[in-house]
């Protein structure tokens, strides 16, 4: 058995590179045919270059870096309003018919349409950019989170005032737990949320981050440069799609039997 | 002594033709230290009469008192114990079964003490760091029971525990509650709608009437303990019940009683 899912990961990881390899071949053909010019259509040597000279001077990390930090904080403000939000809405009835219905209005709302406003508010800062990875990831945590409230089976609501955990302690020893599972898949969808919006936001003006790079890299026609960047924001969301929440959906697999 | 006292409780629910009735005039006493066995054909309203006393329904009219006190809410002192487990999937074992000791904010040396006697006391002790989810079904009974136990409740209310346990399991989980009970002098109000099994248990069964018509007859088990499923005086016991059981299920259909509540 084990043997068996050994080999079957394997085959798959090899046809996975298998392809890859081909669509870099097709890539590297395309630009070796001279079809575009080499200024709008780069080979991937000069991505690779473009790459290595971005780690090499330090440029590429610290952008990386800026971005994240970014996310974290727009993020991080997200869930601590989002997943408190969805317990409460997936509880009151009254508050999820006022709040709850503005939320699924708002989550309607791509959050690049916020950027207009938020300029106007913040002007061109920091704190705008927070205002709009917010707006785009805080519904979608909400909701997901409420959503999973309504699913806790009944019997764990049942148990709990007759283990005495009533008022503050009811959420927080059975209700936050017993959500567990759509704490996870919710903060999952508001990363992905969070990591669009903040790449739409980084293109408003010239700051640090991985966005602003990509504009850089529009503004001197340096297409092996842009490219280096979106490579990097897909390696970005691969590698903490894979460490964070990989593990995070799988310890609940584990524990909760479910997800 | 009374412990638990029902008067004229009534429990009525809005059906969509008409009012169904749950509950009608239900009087009854339980002493302490009583294990009363709640049997009835399905719809009779066992459930409804737990779920009243537990404090999870409120009647819609007479009283429920239990030590004198109105019931009006539920409570740790009137612990529910239901088919389903209901141990909390994140929690292990030991952490289930103190997780009521925890929220009475008791002392963390007392919490490992007593959690340990009461492991001790299901026979799962070697069992504490286990994970809910690599249990068995009657091993999560008996962790649901041990989990009752540190509550330390007045009266302990089990709604069809074992229904969903295999032959096997269910004789082990009989001597278990049997242990607990003969150990603790607690009173327990047990409902099932397997007759034997409260003849096995009861110091006293109650039978209701079909369509929540309230308790039809009562019989006291006067049988020495330890009692067995098979043994002939439960048995014969049993089988009388379930004939009056069986009258009163064809006179419920008579009376054009489908699956009302």
């Amino acid at each position: 058995m084990a043997g068996d899912q050994r080999r079957d990961r394997f085959r798959r990881g090899a046809v996975r590179t298998a392809f890859l390899l081909l669509l870099i071949c097709i890539w590297q053909g395309l630009s070796s045919a001279g079809i575009w010019n080499e200024i709008i259509f780069p080979a991937p040597r000069e991505v690779v270059l473009a790459l290595a000279s971005g780690f090499g001077d330090g440029t590429l990390p610290a952008a990386v870096l800026a971005s994240l930090v970014r996310l974290g904080i727009g993020y991080g403000i997200s869930l601590a309003i989002g997943i408190p939000l969805g317990l409460l809405l997936g509880r009151i009835r009254l508050l999820d018919d006022t709040v709850g219905s503005l939320a699924i209005g708002l989550q309607a709302l791509p959050s690049i349409c916020w950027l207009p406003l938020a300029v106007l508010w913040f002007g061109l800062s920091e704190a705008a950019m927070q205002f709009v990875i917010i707006m785009g990831s805080l519904m979608a945590v909400t909701l997901t989170v409420r959503d999973g409230v309504r699913t806790i089976p009944t019997l764990y609501l049942r148990a709990a005032p007759i283990l005495g955990a009533t008022g503050w302690r009811f959420y927080r020893y059975v209700l936050f737990p017993a959500s567990f599972p759509s704490v996870v898949t919710g903060a999952k969808l508001g990363w992905t949320f969070a990591w669009r919006s903040l790449m739409a936001a980084e293109l408003l003006y010239v700051t640090s981050g991985i966005g602003s790079t990509l504009m850089t890299g529009r503004e001197l026609h340096d297409m092996a440069l842009v490219v280096a960047a979106m490579l990097i924001i897909v390696g970005i969301g691969l590698i903490t799609d894979r460490l964070l929440f990989r593990m995070g959906e799988e310890f609940v697999h584990r524990r909760w039997g479910v997800g | 002594m009374a412990l638990v006292e029902l008067k004229r409780v009534a429990k009525t629910y809005q059906g969509q033709s008409g009012p169904v009735h749950g509950l009608t005039d239900v009087d009854l006493t339980i002493n302490r230290g009583e294990f009363l066995c709640v049997v009835g054909p399905s719809g009779c309203g066992k459930t409804t009469l737990l779920n009243v006393i537990a404090g999870f329904e409120a009647p819609t009219g007479g009283e429920v008192l239990v030590n004198d006190v109105r019931v009006s809410g539920p409570s740790p002192s009137r612990f529910v114990i239901f088919q389903e487990p209901a141990l909390y999937p994140w929690l292990n074992v030991f952490q289930n079964v103190v997780f009521g000791l925890r929220m009475a904010g008791v002392e963390p040396a007392v919490q490992h003490a007593k959690g340990m006697e009461l492991l001790e006391t299901v026979h799962l002790a070697r069992f504490a760091n286990a994970w809910v989810t690599e249990l068995s079904g009657g091993m999560k009974q008996r962790v649901a029971l041990a989990r009752a136990l540190a509550m330390d409740p007045d009266v302990l209310l089990m709604d069809e525990p074992f229904a969903a346990l295999d032959a096997q399991t269910r004789d082990m989980l009989h001597e278990a509650v049997e242990e607990v009970w003969q150990a603790t002098g607690k009173t327990i109000v047990f409902v099932t709608h397997n007759v034997r099994e409260a003849v096995r248990l009861g110091t006293r069964v109650i039978l209701m009437a079909a369509q929540g018509g309230g308790i039809l007859r009562e019989y006291p088990i006067d049988l020495p303990r330890n009692r067995y499923l098979e043994d002939l005086e439960v048995v014969t016991i049993a089988s009388k019940i379930r004939d009056d059981l069986r009258r009163e299920v064809l006179r419920g259909a008579e009376d054009g009683g489908g699956d009302g509540r």
